[in-house]
């Protein structure tokens, strides 16, 4: 009898062994997050991002925004990354030459746009992070921008229900950790790209045409600027003296990551896309309006031994223009203003 | 029953086996000149500074045994990074696994990570090297890069007995696509013909005198240094600390 009972117990047992087994390879199959398709626009260079080893999902890309939306990123909770890079100002921080951060401290620097960070070969004006994963590491610890330890914000994470769902859905984890956290920012900013203004549509020939003005502007652009606003991402990625000041104390750009003196005040060169939106312009956030940007390089350049030399060419340093030429070539730079992409939904906070 | 018993035995065999494989112990132990190393007590440098430490982490990678005959033994480099800490003893014990038995001369290790690692992607950057767990504090976000040596603390001025704080960061592993400093620095130490076999797993202890950390090639007075991190001086630091590691006593665990 009792032998019996215990056969009958271990049958029961191996039963629910079986079942649960069956459940969990059940639940592992379950893990299939959907794809969700990064088109490269055919007028734009290769990224530098490797999908292959973080390839966007629709979970994972959700999540991504809705941690780039989340005050939990920072120490005491005020600060998201949608904060200082608001989608209506192309993801810069709109009327704020410098970003304010936890308890209103301000920052050093102009807040960059991040859409099309997946062509990037560095990261932020000095360039001192080269790869998109680690970019949110740098504002999260910024003690004038979010104050937080990336650790802290794991240990936060872990203790949310909510999140460990989501984390789960999109990485099949059950334990969060940085790994997670920065490839899911990495598919949200990494699906951000802008590529679709008019003077896109106008170079990829998709039956738009320029004006005569932004025609002007287009190869008075090609003539005196594309040397360094290079390729259809308007930046050739390198640093450049653009000759804002001549006092680099406060500020010495690029050679804080060199150290070489050769490097000092030299920033990266923006991209000029959705130029239109993302004033103030310069890393200090000096310039308000395009108009302002333009006459600085007509008769505003302050020398100093890092100049470019490419504003060094002529008898005074900069790139004379008329005030005709100076309004073609901004008329050619709103033709760079991808509206649909600032009124993309999927890349606003979702309520 | 009996079943079981057999099930049992086959599973002690199989676990005592790969128990028995070659393994190697790295026993790193700080010290202060002659003394040990310990957190707030004051110790005196060369040049008569008083002080005491909070903070001491260094990173041990790429580890290399180096046998009589010269060849190498080189630890799968996936797993060859451990982060030491001060605070943390059971940090100070490196055991390597399934090192090939022979006999040892030499070992060499990278004091901090190298290159090709400070520029991997996040997946790559597990355990010591997560910079959202382990690696709190040993890296820098704003010029991505891992800390290789950091040691803090703070001087007694007897005058007025104000305690000042010190912090030396020291990192950089040549620059990404800019060439800058590189302070990677590889440590090739000899240790007495050391016998590895499955009945011999030897201890290899590493003193790392924190002393001449400052008295060293470059003296550093922590008056004139207080805080050394990412710029030229940290050049004449890591020249310095890689004077200090030095190999002590080589032991044997016996089964």
């Amino acid at each position: 009898m009792n032998r019996l009972l215990q056969k009958n117990k271990m049958i029961l047992m191996i039963a629910v062994m079986l079942i649960a087994a069956i459940i969990s390879s059940f639940s592992v199959n379950r893990f299939a997050p959907k794809p969700m398709q990064i088109l490269i626009p055919s007028n734009f260079p290769k990224p530098t991002y490797n999908l292959q080893s973080n390839p966007v999902t629709e979970e994972g890309f959700a999540l991504g925004r809705k941690l780039f939306y989340d005050g939990i990123l920072s120490r005491d909770g005020t600060i998201s990354c949608g904060s200082c890079h608001q989608q209506a100002s192309a993801f810069i921080h709109g009327g704020h030459d410098l970003s304010h951060g936890v308890d209103d401290q301000l920052g050093r620097r102009n807040a960059l746009p991040i859409f099309n960070a997946l062509f990037k070969k560095t990261f932020f004006w000095d360039g001192g992070v080269p790869s998109l994963d680690f970019v949110p590491v740098n504002p999260i610890e910024n003690p004038v921008e979010m104050d937080e330890k990336l650790d802290h914000v794991i240990k936060k994470l872990n203790a949310s229900a909510a999140y460990k769902i989501l984390f789960k859905k999109a990485f099949d984890v059950d334990e969060i950790t940085s790994k997670e956290l920065l490839h899911a920012l990495a598919q949200f900013m990494g699906a951000m790209i802008s590529s679709n203004s008019k003077y896109d549509k106008y170079v990829r020939k998709e039956g738009i045409e320029l004006n005569t003005d932004e025609l002007a502007g287009l190869n008075l652009f090609k003539q005196k600027c594309s040397e360094c606003h290079a390729t259809d991402l308007f930046t050739d990625g390198s640093y450049r003296n653009n000759g804002i000041t001549n006092d680099f104390n406060s500020d010495k750009g690029r050679e804080e990551i060199t150290l070489n003196p050769s490097d000092r005040g030299k920033f990266k060169v923006p991209s000029l896309r959705n130029v239109e939106y993302t004033s103030p312009y310069m890393h200090d956030g000096g310039f308000e309006t395009l108009e302002e940007v333009l006459e600085h390089y007509n008769s505003g350049i302050k020398e100093s031994i890092t100049l470019d030399p490419l504003l060094k060419q002529n008898k005074s340093p900069g790139i004379p223009l008329t005030k005709n030429e100076q309004q073609q070539i901004i008329a050619f730079l709103k033709t760079l203003t991808d509206t649909a992409f600032l009124h993309d939904q999927r890349f606003s906070e979702q309520h | 029953m009996k079943k079981n018993h057999l099930l049992f035995l086959i599973l002690s065999i199989f676990i005592s086996i790969s128990h028995k494989a070659q393994t190697v112990q790295l026993q790193f132990n700080n010290f202060f000149g002659k003394e040990d190393f310990v957190f707030k007590k004051e110790y005196t440098t060369a040049f008569g500074e008083k002080l005491s430490f909070v903070t001491l982490n260094y990173f041990i990678s790429n580890i290399k045994l180096i046998k009589k005959n010269g060849s190498e033994y080189i630890s799968p480099q996936d797993s060859s990074y451990f982060l030491v800490k001060q605070a943390d003893p059971s940090s100070k014990k490196i055991v390597l696994k399934n090192i090939p038995k022979g006999k040892y001369k030499s070992i060499s290790f990278t004091i901090g990570v190298d290159s090709v690692r400070n520029t991997m992607p996040v997946e790559k950057r597990t355990g010591c090297l997560d910079v959202g767990a382990a690696a709190r504090g040993m890296y820098w976000v704003w010029n991505s890069g891992y800390i290789f040596f950091k040691l803090e603390g703070k001087t007694v001025n007897e005058v007025d007995s104000l305690r000042k704080n010190f912090q030396y960061h020291i990192g950089g592993y040549g620059g990404y696509d800019t060439k800058t400093i590189n302070n990677i620095k590889t440590k090739t130490l000899d240790i007495p013909v050391t016998k590895i076999t499955k009945k011999k797993n030897p201890v290899i202890n590493i003193n790392v005198d924190i002393a001449k950390f400052f008295d060293n090639i470059t003296p550093v007075k922590i008056a004139e240094h207080r805080s050394v991190m990412w710029g030229d001086f940290s050049v004449k630091i890591a020249d310095n600390y890689v004077n200090i590691f030095n190999i002590g006593e080589v032991v044997y665990q016996h089964e």
